[in-house]
């Protein structure tokens, strides 16, 4: 299967958890890991999964290239049907009042494309100090295996 | 064309200097990266000024982990350029050498009556809290009442640190020993009106969400109209908790200079205010802390070379980065953009100059070997800290390099 991996992120860690799930992909799919900030929506196609990971920044807000996806997106109004997508978003509890909208507001955006969502969007929290990866790694296992054997 | 195997001095293990080696390692898989740091640990600001409840920001080390880890980036700590190697001589063995020891000292409030005692700066407050070895012994002592002066985000870790009671620190490495939980009264002052403050939203959110906190604006005081979120937070939060039972008082002094510091025996007594257009007012305090940005403290600065400081490349085979490049704006993501620029600017150097065959890491080890630490010293540090977490904490650090040095001593003879 083709998988890409679009990462939208400012200090780094969900490029870095990009680069760890494709590790656990490539064996057996096509990978490849881009920044949100180098693809735009019309290059999105219905032969590749897409796996987004972001953080979330400011006041709730998305890293600046995920942003610019976004807004990309939502002018545009780009038709996504029979995109397949899972979506991870890296957050921080501290700031309870904005935890993961970034990630939420991305999803938001690709389900309003009419894209299908595949699995649960995955979370993470850094104030609990678990490793992305650890959660991340059997989430994204989950999400494949719903992606190839759909719910009657 | 040839791989670039150069070797590539980085002084400074904080943000700027690992996301320095993180920008070169990717374009330069063959070249020797080596990371200096004065300290035997590494990590610098993220270990040491971001503040020790804020360990999801914090965990950005686990990417500078990978690096020395499975990156071939090599550590080299308790090496100060300038203390135990000249600049010189470090260059004389490396190809190329990047600055990235960032800005240390706290700027100073310039007024009548700092000389007295209890004013602090927010950086040394920072670091003592984080157990830095410079300041692990300077306990302030804050009083009932601490004005803060600045309106950035450091000064809402400080209004934050300060208002957290004992159960507040759960997850953080905040040392049990030395929290305060003698203020009752924080006043922020900012010279901007509130709804310009310099300060994340989130920050302020996360401030007055505290249980036992009590955001209020001072009597007479405007948050401003200029449009921003900060404003539409700031009218949405403060003000708006019911006073009395309140245990922490946190005032916001909205659009005010510092016009003097009176003292009384020596140490504060009250912070004098005033606004362009006369008005003037008195806060009694017994400590204030200033959080107005930072400086250089050491006798290295970008514009003593002959290069431009903005271009990044200060002379042949020398190159600056992070803070000590472009001065003290920007959070650490804004740092790892600035590494992937100066990372750039280095590789494009190296390609036009080729680079010199110098012996690299091996001559600097030939010398200072026995008295550096390096990658798995840390290690050792690291786990002797988690061990001997205290019950609700993370970690408690090391505070000094003596005992920083002991523990390597005995993990090293153990081994």
């Amino acid at each position: 299967m083709k998988i890409a991996l679009l990462y939208g992120t400012e200090s780094g860690n969900a490029e870095m958890l990009s680069d760890d799930l494709m590790e656990e992909l490539e064996n057996e799919n096509s990978c490849e890991v881009r920044s949100l900030g180098e693809i735009s929506p019309e290059d999105l196609d219905t032969d590749t999964f897409y796996v987004f990971v972001t953080s979330t920044h400011g006041n709730g807000d998305l890293p600046a290239a995920a942003a610019e996806f976004v807004q990309l997106l939502e002018t545009k109004q780009h038709d996504l049907t029979g995109i397949n997508f899972s979506i991870f978003g890296l957050g921080d509890m501290v700031f309870s009042e904005t935890f993961n909208q970034g990630s939420e507001k991305l999803m938001e955006v690709l389900l309003a494309g009419n894209a299908t969502l595949i699995g649960e969007r995955g979370l993470h929290d850094a104030s609990t100090g678990e490793i992305p990866e650890d959660i991340a790694i059997p989430w994204i296992n989950e999400c494949l295996a719903a992606l190839l054997q759909p719910a009657d | 064309m040839m791989p670039i195997t150069a070797r590539i001095a980085i002084v400074g293990s904080g943000p700027a200097g690992c996301y320095t080696a993180q920008a070169l390692r990717k374009s330069l898989p063959e070249a020797e990266i080596t990371v200096i740091e004065r300290l035997p640990v590494p990590y610098g600001l993220v270990r040491y000024g971001v503040a020790p409840d804020h360990q999801g920001t914090k965990a950005v080390t686990r990417q500078f982990q990978r690096l020395f880890e499975k990156q071939n980036v090599s550590f080299l700590g308790n090496l100060e350029i300038g203390r135990d190697l000249t600049l010189d001589a470090l260059r004389d063995a490396m190809d190329a050498v990047v600055l990235a020891t960032g800005l240390y000292g706290d700027r100073a409030v310039c007024v009548n009556g700092t000389n007295l005692a209890n004013i602090y700066g927010a950086g040394a407050v920072t670091r003592y809290w984080n157990g830095h070895p410079d300041d692990s012994d300077n306990a302030p002592d804050f009083g009932k009442t601490v004005a803060i002066i600045g309106n950035g985000n450091v000064a809402m870790d400080i209004a934050r640190l300060l208002a957290k009671r004992e159960g507040d620190f759960a997850g953080s490495d905040m040392d049990p020993s030395i929290s305060d939980p003698d203020v009752n009264q924080i006043h922020v002052v900012g010279r901007m009106q509130l709804c310009e403050a310099k300060f994340d939203v989130a920050m302020l959110r996360e401030l007055a969400t505290i249980a036992n906190v009590n955001c209020s604006l001072a009597p007479g005081d405007e948050i401003g109209d200029v449009e921003s979120d900060i404003g539409a937070v700031a009218r949405e939060l403060i003000g708006k908790k019911a006073g009395a039972s309140e245990e922490i008082k946190v005032v916001f002094h909205s659009g005010w200079d510092v016009a003097s510091i009176k003292g009384d025996g020596g140490r504060v007594s009250a912070l004098h205010l005033s606004r362009p257009e006369g008005a003037e007012k008195v806060l009694h305090c017994n400590s204030i802390v200033t959080a107005i940005g930072f400086g250089p403290n050491n006798d290295l600065r970008p514009d003593d070379f002959p290069g431009d400081a903005t271009s990044g490349n200060l002379d042949h085979g020398l190159f600056a980065t992070g803070w000590f490049r472009r001065g003290p704006r920007g959070t650490i993501p804004e740092n790892r953009a600035d590494a992937q620029e100066i990372s750039a600017v280095l590789v494009d150097w190296l390609a036009k100059n080729g680079d010199d065959a110098k012996r690299g890491r091996e001559a600097l080890l030939e010398h200072l070997g026995d008295k550096t630490t390096n990658y798995n010293d840390w290690c050792a540090i690291n786990d002797h800290e988690i061990a001997s977490a205290a019950s609700d904490r993370c970690r408690t650090k090391v505070r000094t390099i003596n005992r920083m040095l002991k523990v390597i001593e005995n993990a090293r003879s153990s081994e």
